[in-house]
């Protein structure tokens, strides 16, 4: 039987109202559906937000974290430097410091450098993650990056490890990976030993970090200063064609 | 009421009834609309749309032939190692292979194999991307990988890079990025120079690859011998922890 066919005749007169209301709902329906569904996505978003905190919460971060733990009992025995923050991670830790600048300090007096280091699992990891992100440096310039054993002059024992070019606005980053918790220079026929964190170690452990004019002939443009002289800050042919300190840890204890 | 509108059945129930039929089927329509389009508005990608429509319209053609390669010139000394092959790649990038051969493991694991692939674009350039592939190799063992100023024993020179670790049936893979092709080892304190693909360069050039054992233990579980010493190819946790050279380029002539 159609509605139309409905024998009670007084009912479509309702029907208007009824119509009406229908229609009243209907568009609220489809009114709260256009509100709803961000709502909802939200609603959802709380949810999810919610959902990761409760597991932040319960998540066994920090308490087993024997390396997390360790370092932060080198730090608190000032064994690492105190501009060295460990984040709450486990089994991986991330480990950040900041970069100053050395020989750009009078004409870059903000320019900034973060280093962050991401160290994998120790039994499962093959290398640490290394960002680099500077601000305020001077721009479209090629920068060596090298884990050092001094933060300052002389230096000592270096390592090539890469290189970050600066934008125009003089940012820039680079993201490398290599081993730079544990690094350390050696001669094999005449290894030594140093101590690190861990205690006695092969090697010279390299725990710092710095950044070099790539070029000699860049540095005395931007530094306005044609008596600078070169640096072995570089690799491959000439010799000593680098230029001077850009960035440092500018600790005296480690930072990796 | 009632029955005076029952007196006249058909019209007063039809011509009420169908407008709020129709209002109610335009709604449902909407509503079936609105309930449609909201995943289809949400997939789509307008830019992307007009993207194509622009494309379509100015009839840009895109290359339908590979580009054509080339073999970069690696070595300007002639002084690079026989087991180095440098591939045919598309201009700028240089790719470099070369294969790793059993040292100390020999004996056990005639047949493990490494392959070293190393990446660069020399025009923009932050790090080089260095690939380590082993087959056949102890399973389920860490192994450092270095980089040394000679293949064999002293070594001289070394810089830790990274770990492999193989699986269960003695294959593995790492990847590392870092300065690769020009890598040498240097005290500031007392720089010197040597040669490299290039010509003279600083530092003391670390042009070659192997493998080390990260444990003298697993060494000597492994290669069935309680009498291997420790040596220093591996960072942290002691010195002189790690075992023996267990692949090496096993050249002369430099390989990087």
């Amino acid at each position: 039987m159609s509605f139309l066919q409905f024998p009670h005749r007084r009912l479509p007169a309702r029907c208007t109202s009824a119509g009406g209301s229908v229609l009243l709902v209907m568009l609220l329906v489809v009114l709260m559906q256009i509100v709803g569904v961000p709502l909802a996505s939200a609603h959802m978003a709380t949810q999810a937000q919610n959902s990761a905190s409760h597991t932040a919460n319960t998540f066994p971060f920090n308490v087993g974290s024997t390396d997390v733990q360790r370092l932060r009992n080198v730090i608190h025995n000032s064994q690492l430097a105190p501009t060295v923050k460990v984040l709450a991670t486990s089994p991986a830790f991330i480990d950040q410091f900041p970069l100053v600048p050395s020989g750009i300090k009078a004409l870059f007096p903000n320019a900034t450098g973060l280093v962050t280091v991401v160290r994998g699992n120790r039994d499962d990891s093959t290398s640490d993650t290394v960002t680099l992100d500077v601000q305020n440096m001077p721009p479209n310039i090629t920068f060596t990056i090298f884990l050092i054993e001094l933060a300052n002059k002389p230096f000592g024992n270096v390592e090539y490890v890469a290189d970050l070019t600066t934008r125009g606005d003089g940012s820039g980053e680079t993201i490398f990976r290599l081993i730079s918790f544990l690094a350390f220079a050696m001669d094999a026929r005449n290894p030594g030993t140093s101590v690190d964190g861990e205690g006695l170690t092969s090697g010279i452990n390299l725990e710092h970090l710095g950044m070099w004019f790539s070029s000699l002939q860049d540095a005395q443009k931007v530094l306005n200063n044609d008596t600078l002289t070169g640096t072995i800050f570089d690799g491959g042919n000439p010799p000593l064609h680098a230029g001077p300190q850009a960035m440092t840890d500018g600790q005296t204890a480690p930072v990796l | 009421m009632f029955r005076h509108i029952s007196s006249h059945p058909a019209r007063p129930s039809s011509l009420p009834g169908r407008p709020a039929i129709a209002l109610l089927v335009i709604v449902l329509l909407a509503l079936l609309l609105s309930a449609c389009d909201s995943p289809f508005a949400g997939t789509q990608n307008p830019s992307q749309t007009t993207h194509v429509a622009t494309a379509t319209s100015s009839k840009l053609i895109f290359p339908t032939t590979p580009p054509p390669l080339r073999v970069p010139t690696f070595d300007t000394t002639g002084q690079i190692a026989p087991t180095v092959k440098v591939l045919s790649s598309v201009d700028p990038t240089l790719i470099v292979q070369f294969p790793l051969f059993p040292a100390s493991i020999k004996s056990l694991f005639p047949k493990a194999s490494g392959l070293v692939t190393v990446f660069q674009n020399p025009v923009a350039n932050d790090f080089d991307v260095v690939t380590v592939d082993v087959q056949n190799m102890p399973p389920n063992v860490k192994f450092t990988v270095f980089f040394v100023e000679l293949s064999a024993k002293p070594f001289g020179h070394a810089e830790y890079v990274g770990d492999v670790i193989t699986r269960g049936d003695g294959s593995g893979e790492s990847v590392f990025h870092l300065i690769t092709f020009v890598a040498f080892a240097a005290d500031n304190r007392h720089p010197t120079t040597s040669s490299d693909q290039t010509g003279d360069a600083s530092g003391i050039q670390l042009e070659h690859v192997g493998m080390w054992f990260d444990g003298v233990d697993p060494a000597r579980q492994v290669l069935k011998n309680p009498a291997i010493p420790g040596t220093p190819f591996d960072g942290g946790r002691g010195a002189l922890h790690a075992g023996p050279q267990a692949m090496t380029d096993g050249q002369t002539l430099p390989v990087i």
